[in-house]
């Protein structure tokens, strides 16, 4: 029988944790994201490829002068940074100067995400923020994604990493199927303006897949994450005249991230016990 | 049942370890014993006596108590303040076992017409053989049966979801008739109509026995219920909850180890000096369900199991859910412990604490339906009103939030702080409006 030692740690209950964890949640959407990558580096090559690394290195000196900054500890190894740089490199358009590509990253990651209380705490999506912004701020610059034109190929990547997604079960996998629904049905309900499909679906799901997944920026409870989401689609819809526009989508997203503290309260857990209480009082 | 009842986390049950070996012949006797009194009840032993297995030491002071029996025999050597697991200050009566070879087991004599034992004289044993129930609460059953006087149904409940501990299982298997009679005792005093033999899905084993012995008495009043197999369902409240929804006082459950005590009392008159309890986790040589007297400190209890391989890093009370983490091995085996568990480092450790993502796992988890996370947000901001609004006092505190975290908050501590600063908070306000 092993000696055992006098006093042991005595924190509170659980005293066991998933394997989940924040890091792999960044890195699981990272590793989603490759199919995308792989297939816009394939057909872009140079142009995505630079602004690929271009973004990546703008992303973590950000993340690292950021840290330094609001005197936090740098979490490089959670992949957020990471997350974000990629994002951003896929909604960049094509021939879009270097300076904006830095530009978006330090929005994104210093501006949507420190500025409004770091990890966890932010308001709106940083990448949509900074893509929004720069849109309103240099509107001639600025043009839909390079990767998001009509190729079969990159709608299957686009594929391929949303169902790495839902294998990694981390969000609501009903999520990107009502954006599409909700998204495809109110532009046809508003004259069905679609003019490329394969772009059209390009965009939606990627909005669908990649953009309403970061938890941070949705609302607390699944029901209050499916009405945001079909809010954000039906705005999405309404604000992009001519079929799929990443502007109206992310500002659409961005307008209902204003509305997560009040759908919040509106659409709180109310606890099993009292559900019938309060029905009984209505009926009364 | 609707799926929002049935919210839970499949964990790994780890109970095949426990499952190996067991025999329930014997009880484990320990050289000394530190029987924890009940706050309201009085020693009626003094130190240098020599009591006997199964002998009164305190009695109570209050009719809602019960009388407290040695779990050995031997010398009281000591009556005096000890912490029990929960953290709080007892007394407790030290009993120094004998040196002379153990003698045989004590043999009670069974009481003549315990089939037909009238509410009354069933409430007075319960009391007079210190019958309290075998969950944290250790409520004394007398009580508890009286103040559920308007129960039409009667839980047994034999669900363990918490990994590792398999005392109630393992009972069952062993006594499944007694477990019955036990029931259909409780029942005759509640006055109740049904009897609801609650067990976990996965365990169907434990559930068809219970139907074939049902079958076999020819009731038409019992039925044996499943349970999913997710943590927390098969918990007393969320068995009232789910099955009863709005009704629960119509309804009351007991452990089914309670249930057997309850048969040994009334049939056997035997004293309530010992349970079963789950010694187990990684570290432990041979873990294992046994018979344990209780105040036999969680040490002995080890070393009842041939004690650890390996140096624990935690020390935990029942479950490692809702557990209660033990600061030493000398705290004593109360009614309230299903469970010693001797955990390495690999399986209890702890990452740090990360902000919240918003990730909602912590709500689509929560079997009382609230949210957690808003719970712990407002209370980090000493936002009460909030924390109130969003369910913080129907918090059961099962753990599985802070299971589910991949933020790793320390979820538990700040729903805690949330219900205190919400009394404070309260109190404030009531102290306002009267001037
Ligand atoms: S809030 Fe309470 S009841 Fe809900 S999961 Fe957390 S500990 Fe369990
Ligand atoms: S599980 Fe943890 S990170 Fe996710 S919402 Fe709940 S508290 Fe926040």
């Amino acid at each position: 029988m092993a000696e055992t030692p006098k006093t042991f740690s005595t924190t509170l209950a659980p005293h066991i944790h998933s394997a989940d964890s924040v890091a792999k949640r960044y890195w699981g959407q990272v590793a989603a994201l490759m199919p995308l990558v792989l297939a816009a580096c394939f057909f872009r090559r140079a142009e995505f490829l630079h602004a690929l690394l271009l973004s990546l290195i703008s992303a973590v000196a950000f993340e690292f002068f950021s840290a330094k900054l609001f005197e936090k500890k740098n979490k490089f190894y959670h992949g957020e940074a990471v997350l974000i740089a990629l994002l951003t490199a896929v909604l960049m358009p094509s021939g879009c100067p270097a300076s904006a590509i830095i530009l978006a990253n330090f929005l994104a990651l210093v501006v949507a995400k420190e500025f409004f209380g770091g990890m966890g705490e932010y308001l709106f999506h940083p990448v949509l923020f900074a893509r929004v912004f720069l849109q309103g701020g240099v509107p001639g610059l600025m043009a839909e994604p390079m990767v998001f034109y009509g190729n079969g190929w990159i709608l299957a990547a686009i594929g391929l990493g949303g169902l790495l997604l839902l294998k990694q079960r981390r969000g609501y996998w009903e999520i990107p199927f009502l954006y599409l629904a909700v998204y495809s049905f109110s532009d046809l309900a508003l004259g069905c303006r679609a003019g490329d499909p394969l772009g059209f679906f390009t965009g939606v799901l990627f909005t669908g897949f990649f953009l309403l997944v970061d938890p941070v920026t949705l609302p607390l409870t699944r029901k209050g994450t499916r009405w945001f989401v079909s809010g954000a689609a039906l705005l999405g819809a309404l604000l992009s005249p001519r079929g799929f526009s990443i502007v109206a989508a992310g500002s659409a997203i961005l307008l209902m991230n204003l509305l997560t503290p009040w759908l919040d309260i509106w659409l709180r857990p109310i606890p099993h016990s009292s559900r019938k209480l309060l029905k009984e009082g209505r009926a009364q | 049942m609707a799926a929002s009842k049935s919210v839970g986390i499949r964990l790994e049950r780890k109970k095949d370890a426990s499952l190996l070996n067991w025999n329930l012949k014997k009880t484990y006797s320990p050289e000394k014993v530190r029987v924890p009194l009940r706050c309201g009840s009085r020693p009626c032993v003094r130190a240098g006596e020599h009591v006997q297995t199964g002998q009164k030491i305190a009695e109570p002071d209050r009719p809602e108590e019960v009388t407290v029996y040695a779990g050995i025999a031997g010398t009281v050597t000591e009556i005096a303040s000890i912490p029990d697991p929960t953290g709080a200050t007892i007394t407790a009566v030290t009993v120094q076992g004998r040196a002379e070879p153990k003698s045989a087991p004590v043999v009670w004599e069974v009481r003549k017409g315990w089939e037909q034992i009238s509410a009354g004289e069933f409430m007075m044993t319960c009391q007079h053989l210190g019958l309290v129930t075998t969950d944290l609460s250790s409520e004394p059953v007398h009580a508890k049966v009286k103040k559920n006087a308007a129960a039409r149904t009667l839980i047994v409940n034999c669900c363990e979801p918490e990994p590792y501990i398999t005392c109630e299982q393992v009972l069952l298997l062993s006594h499944p008739v007694e477990i019955l009679k036990g029931a259909e005792l409780l029942r005759k005093a509640l006055g109740a109509e049904k009897i609801l033999f609650a067990f976990e899905e996965c365990n169907f084993e434990v559930g068809e026995l219970i139907k074939s012995k049902i079958f076999f008495l020819k009731w038409d009043h019992a039925e044996a219920r499943a349970v999913p197999a997710l943590y927390p369902q098969g918990l007393e409240k969320l068995l009232l909850q789910n099955w009863f929804p709005g009704k629960e006082d119509q309804a009351v459950a007991f452990p089914a180890s309670t249930v057997f005590a309850i048969y040994e009392a009334v049939a056997h008159q035997k004293p309530f000096y010992e349970r079963i309890v789950t010694v187990g986790g990684e570290c432990v040589v041979e873990p294992r369900s046994l018979w344990l007297p209780l105040g036999t400190s969680f040490r002995d209890a080890l070393h009842a199991c041939k004690g650890v391989m390996r140096e624990p890093d935690k020390m935990v009370m029942n479950g490692p859910m809702a557990g209660i983490a033990q600061a030493d091995m000398n705290v004593p085996v109360t009614a309230g412990t299903a469970a010693v568990l001797a955990l390495p480092k690999e399986i209890v450790k702890e990452d740090p604490e990360e902000p919240c993502l918003r990730c909602n796992l912590c709500v689509d988890k929560c079997p009382v339906g609230i949210s957690p996370v808003m719970i712990t947000l407002a209370a980090d901001h000493g936002e009460f009103g909030i924390a109130a609004i969003s369910g913080a006092e129907a918090c059961i505190e099962c753990g599985n939030c802070g299971y589910v975290c991949p933020s790793k908050r320390p979820m538990l501590k700040k729903i805690r702080a949330a219900k205190e600063g919400l009394k404070t908070h309260r109190i404030r306000e009531t102290a306002a409006r009267h001037g």
